[in-house]
């Protein structure tokens, strides 16, 4: 028998459960609207909704990852309002944040536009996002802005903030493969203009004390002839 | 953003899936929706859409083994089944959406990838329409074609809603390509080219480039626009067309083939590549095409004779080198069958149907079936129903009976 590429048989079985959580979602969407409201049940109903759609997020960014990886993804780059975009990912995972009694929230001026992958860099927020859950207090905010030819993006927890490098492989055995970080770091490195390419950061929060991740987009300049 | 009242819109949701039907239909209804038409599959939507107008689009990329979503946009934007003021709404699956991405010169309103919840769908489709009601004037305008008002309106609408710029900038551009006013074009998508990078305004820019007749600057903006991105197909359609305009159809013939390997269902990309196979006398790949086109035509708009008649004729060529292979021949008849079943009336087309038939038998040195029905022929063009044969058809029909 021919011999086939794992990674790509990895990548449509995981297609195939994403598809499968979709039915599911549909289901139980549809279970939750035959329940009076006050059903004791609901509350249970919810988390699982939500740990479903975790579910799906994950499987959809281990799908770009590996097209990522194996180099099948095609950016598809346009110009947003930040404010809308962030709205967007705030409307989004505001259930998960409320299922967790955890404040989230965005900040960026008005008028501040990027130019970006919109689904990368949706499923590179949600990423952090969820990953901030773990470990925030009480509080994650999503904040942009644009500096030197940058869009910055970066997700805030009040949580304890990134462990020194040593204490990583330990993560290991927490069950954090590292995994969502590296595919911020493909999704961002992916963005390229002429003269620079995206990267990102991991620090503290000035603003939350906890962890901060910082995804930074080169911007088309408007010098360029 | 203002809650929408969807009471008084009329929706029509295509979704091939029983169970995302109910779901969907579901949702509508609880929005507020109380007009809600439902179709399986594009062939259904096209007729829905001919006989009734509808304010709000859901439809599904997937739509089972007939046309996609993306292929129904097209085809009814492109046949002006739907207003521009109607809001068009894609569903996609992560595997879909870069085809729906991809198709610049023809998008969606918006799209929503599943699964979605009630919550998401209420709120991308009060986005939606709240900025069809920002662009109404403007919409209204381009609907009628009154290309100079659309861009005054949309430069007001631009003013006041400055989130709406790149919406604006595109309808202004390509209403500047409507009325020909090329350097403008040019100047805007070149503006918005350098200051934000948007896909259509590259696009645009390779249009400009090419109605003005600056055929290398056009190709430079299309083949940035093909590395760009591989699902840009719509680009290799107009480096297809720069090369028919420089007279290089072997390239054009290579650009399209390539761009039919990236996306096979588009009847019009079927058609040029026949057309320019048949230039090349290339009539195998001719026939491929048009054998294509003819299957993509049923139940589309583009249901035209042109696309039958083609397909025989490229059959017709084929058997200038012998006889028909069996399957080829059982090709040539079903779209004979089709063409006397829909398109017999003209007498153009009688003509060139029976051209090609002669054609066919005399490959298989059925001498005495083409000689009937070249006097068949004769007969109708007595009695006005078919154009005559050509000089040269006659002679060389007399030749070949042995006359």
């Amino acid at each position: 028998m021919k011999k086939i590429d794992i990674s790509t048989i990895l990548a449509s079985a995981i297609h195939e459960s994403k598809n499968q959580v979709g039915t599911l979602l549909y289901q139980l969407q549809s279970l939750k609207d035959s329940m009076v409201s006050k059903d004791v049940n609901q509350k249970k109903i919810v988390l699982i909704e939500e740990s479903l759609k975790k579910l799906n997020d994950e499987w959809v960014e281990y799908l770009y990852l590996y097209r990522l990886a194996s180099d099948g993804y095609d950016l598809h780059v346009d110009t947003f309002l930040l404010d809308e975009f962030l709205d967007d990912q705030v409307f989004a995972l505001q259930p998960s944040a409320n299922a967790r009694s955890l404040e989230l929230n965005y900040h960026c001026d008005a008028g501040l536009t990027g130019t970006f992958d919109e689904r990368l860099m949706t499923a590179v927020v949600s990423t952090a996002v969820y990953n901030a859950f773990r470990f925030a207090k009480s509080k994650i905010s999503i904040n942009a802005k644009q500096e030197n030819n940058f869009l910055i993006i970066s997700i805030e927890d009040d949580g304890q903030g990134f462990k020194p490098i040593e204490e990583e492989p330990d993560e290991f055995l927490e069950g954090n493969t590292g995994l969502g970080l590296y595919f911020a770091e493909l999704s961002a490195s992916a963005h390229r203009t002429n003269d620079s390419q995206g990267y990102i950061k991991k620090e503290s929060s000035l603003s939350l004390g906890g962890a901060s991740l910082i995804v930074y987009l080169p911007q088309p300049s408007n010098e360029e002839h | 953003m203002a809650q929408q009242d969807f009471s008084k819109k009329k929706a029509l949701l295509i979704e091939d899936m029983a169970e995302a039907r109910i779901m969907q239909r579901k949702m509508l209804t609880d929005f507020g929706f109380t007009s809600i038409d439902i179709a399986m599959k594009a062939e259904t939507a096209i007729e829905l859409l001919k006989n009734k107008s509808f304010d709000v689009i859901l439809s599904d990329y997937n739509l089972g083994n007939g046309k996609d979503g993306q292929q129904l946009l097209e085809e009814v934007r492109h046949s002006k089944l739907i207003p521009n003021t109607a809001t068009y709404l894609m569903v996609t699956a992560e595997t879909s959406i870069e085809m729906v991405m991809g198709a610049i010169e023809y998008q969606p309103d918006g799209y929503i990838t599943k699964p979605f919840s009630q919550a998401g769908l209420q709120r991308r489709l009060s986005k939606l329409l709240e900025t069809k009601e920002r662009l109404y004037d403007v919409n209204v305008a381009l609907d009628k074609g009154d290309y100079e008002s659309a861009i005054s309106s949309a430069k007001t609408v631009m003013e006041k809603h400055p989130s709406l710029t790149g919406k604006c900038e595109r309808i202004i551009g390509e209403s500047f390509l409507e009325i020909q006013e090329y350097n403008k074009a040019l100047s805007l998508f070149n503006k918005t080219v350098k200051s934000r990078k948007m896909p259509w305004a590259l696009f645009g820019k390779g249009k400009s480039y090419f109605l003005m007749g600056e055929f290398e600057k056009a190709e430079q903006s299309f083949r940035q626009l093909m590395l760009d991105n591989r699902f840009f197909v719509s680009a290799y359609d107009w480096l297809a067309k720069i090369q028919v305009a420089e007279g290089k159809l072997e390239e054009a013939q290579a650009t399209l083939v390539e761009a039919i390997a990236r996306s096979p269902k588009n009847i019009l990309r079927q058609m040029e590549l026949g057309k320019i196979s048949l230039l090349l006398n290339d009539s195998i790949t001719a026939e491929m095409s048009y054998r294509r086109a003819v299957f993509l035509a049923k139940y589309s708009c583009y249901n035209t004779a042109e696309v039958y008649l083609n397909h025989l004729e490229s059959l017709a060529r084929i058997s200038d080198n012998g006889p028909l292979l069996p399957r080829q021949r059982d090709n040539f008849d079903s779209t004979l069958k089709k063409v006397h079943e829909s398109f017999f009336e003209d007498p153009n087309n009688k003509a060139k149907a029976y051209s090609c038939e002669i054609d066919v038998f005399l490959a298989d040195k059925d001498i005495l079936t083409a000689k009937q029905i070249f006097e068949a022929w004769l007969s109708e063009v007595k009695g006005g129903a078919a154009t005559a044969p050509t000089k040269q058809q006659s002679s060389t029909y007399a030749e070949s009976f042995g006359i």
